[in-house]
């Protein structure tokens, strides 16, 4: 994968950062994800071959907007709590999927594609999971309208709602998972006088 | 495969995502309106029970004149009834705090007792006045239950000022220009309790 690719993945990085402050918009968030980016797939595998390179970005660019337009309307429609939630990042879905198809992401073998959505799924949910807990003190707020969500304490440290906060976060688990992946039998700098 | 080709794909797959949204758009609307004015009015209206009343108060709204109270302004009124009978009158106030309009929405009740007291915008210090935007507030709890006469006019103040009211901490001009908000909206519905209550008392 080249710098450019690298670089416009880091799209997603909006996405992972915005919409994860509860684990509700977290979930809602992945499901369109999920939708979109299925139907889109499976939509543009037979117009691939037979368009020019220069027309398919504005097919894709018309496909991903109508998907993403119609998945905003149904998620308005069935779960109105949820959309209030990311109703700000749906429209980066359809983005994604243009990013993605213009870096020849759907025309990697199938196995490379769900590696990357899958590491961002659990990316996502962790980090919801603990920005919720720790910003709010519960975890699963606003997830149904009858159910308030298992609260743990009722103060929680706002920053950790707020993007700094994510970010910050993001980085801590990061790191975590360097030390962990680090081969433990590092030579130790040590001083000889 | 030509130009021409690619362009008339194109423009098909440009008509048919367009009436696809359309179609989707145009079969939800209704419905999701409908859910967006449901909501409205839950949030608006969390502050009677829910069994209180059996009408739908936000669809008639009360003409009110002399709107222009001595600390604040009335934006509006709806009445609240069940089986015919008013159990309720709920008055939008908009009072200046201390970094911009505060917005509450006022019930009482048809022997003008306070039933409750929401604040529906802010822009008050967050942390300190920015927590009477909490819902349900205690502060905001303690006015339940008060009424014009209950405490007299003396009363209607904080501590700080011969009153009897405590404050929010550290907001003393948030607190106090929610007590004149209250304190006018009581007043205005002892005034005008016939045309708020109408005729059905």
């Amino acid at each position: 994968m080249n710098t450019s690719a690298t670089l416009s993945n880091s799209m997603m990085l909006v996405l992972l950062i915005g919409a994860s402050d509860s684990v509700a918009g977290a979930l809602a968030t992945l499901l369109i994800f999920a939708v979109v980016m299925g139907v889109y797939g499976v939509c543009m595998a037979p117009l691939r071959s037979r368009l020019s390179s220069q027309s398919l970005l504005p097919v894709s660019l018309v496909l991903a907007a109508t998907l993403t337009g119609c998945a905003d309307i149904f998620l308005q429609r069935s779960a109105m709590q949820w959309h209030q939630l990311i109703s700000l990042y749906v429209g980066l879905i359809g983005l994604q999927c243009v990013v993605l198809e213009h870096n020849g992401f759907f025309r990697q073998p199938v196995r490379a594609p769900l590696n990357l959505c899958g590491l961002f799924a659990v990316l996502m949910i962790v980090l919801a999971v603990l920005r919720e807990l720790i910003g709010q003190g519960s975890i699963g707020h606003h997830l149904s309208e009858h159910w308030q969500g298992l609260i743990l304490f009722s103060e929680g440290l706002h920053f950790a709602t707020l993007a700094p906060g994510a970010f910050i976060l993001l980085g801590l688990l990061l790191a975590a998972r360097q030390a962990w992946t680090r081969p433990a039998d590092l030579p130790e700098e040590t001083h000889h006088p | 495969m030509n130009r021409t080709n690619s362009l008339i794909t194109l423009l098909l797959i440009s008509a048919l995502g367009i009436g696809v949204t359309w179609l989707v758009q145009r079969s939800n609307a209704p419905q999701i309106a409908a859910e967006q004015r449901l909501r409205e009015s839950r949030k608006l209206l969390d502050v009677l029970p829910v069994d209180a009343y059996d009408n739908q108060p936000l669809q008639q709204p009360l003409t009110l004149t002399d709107i222009n109270l001595s600390h604040s302004q009335l934006l509006g009124g709806y009445r609240a009834s069940k089986n015919g009978q008013p159990v309720a009158v709920l008055l939008r106030s908009q009072t200046q705090g201390y970094a911009g309009n505060i917005e509450l929405l006022i019930a009482i009740d048809a022997k003008g007792r306070l039933l409750g007291v929401k604040t529906l915008e802010q822009n008050e210090t967050p942390s300190l006045g920015g927590h009477i935007g909490d819902w349900p507030h205690g502060w905001l709890q303690a006015f339940s239950g008060k009424s014009l006469s209950q405490p007299p006019d003396a009363g209607w103040a904080l501590k700080k000022d011969q009153g009897q009211f405590d404050q929010i901490a550290g907001a003393t001009i948030t607190s106090r220009a929610a007590i004149n908000a209250i304190h006018d909206a009581l007043r205005y519905f002892d005034e005008h309790r016939t045309a708020l209550i109408g005729s059905a008392s």
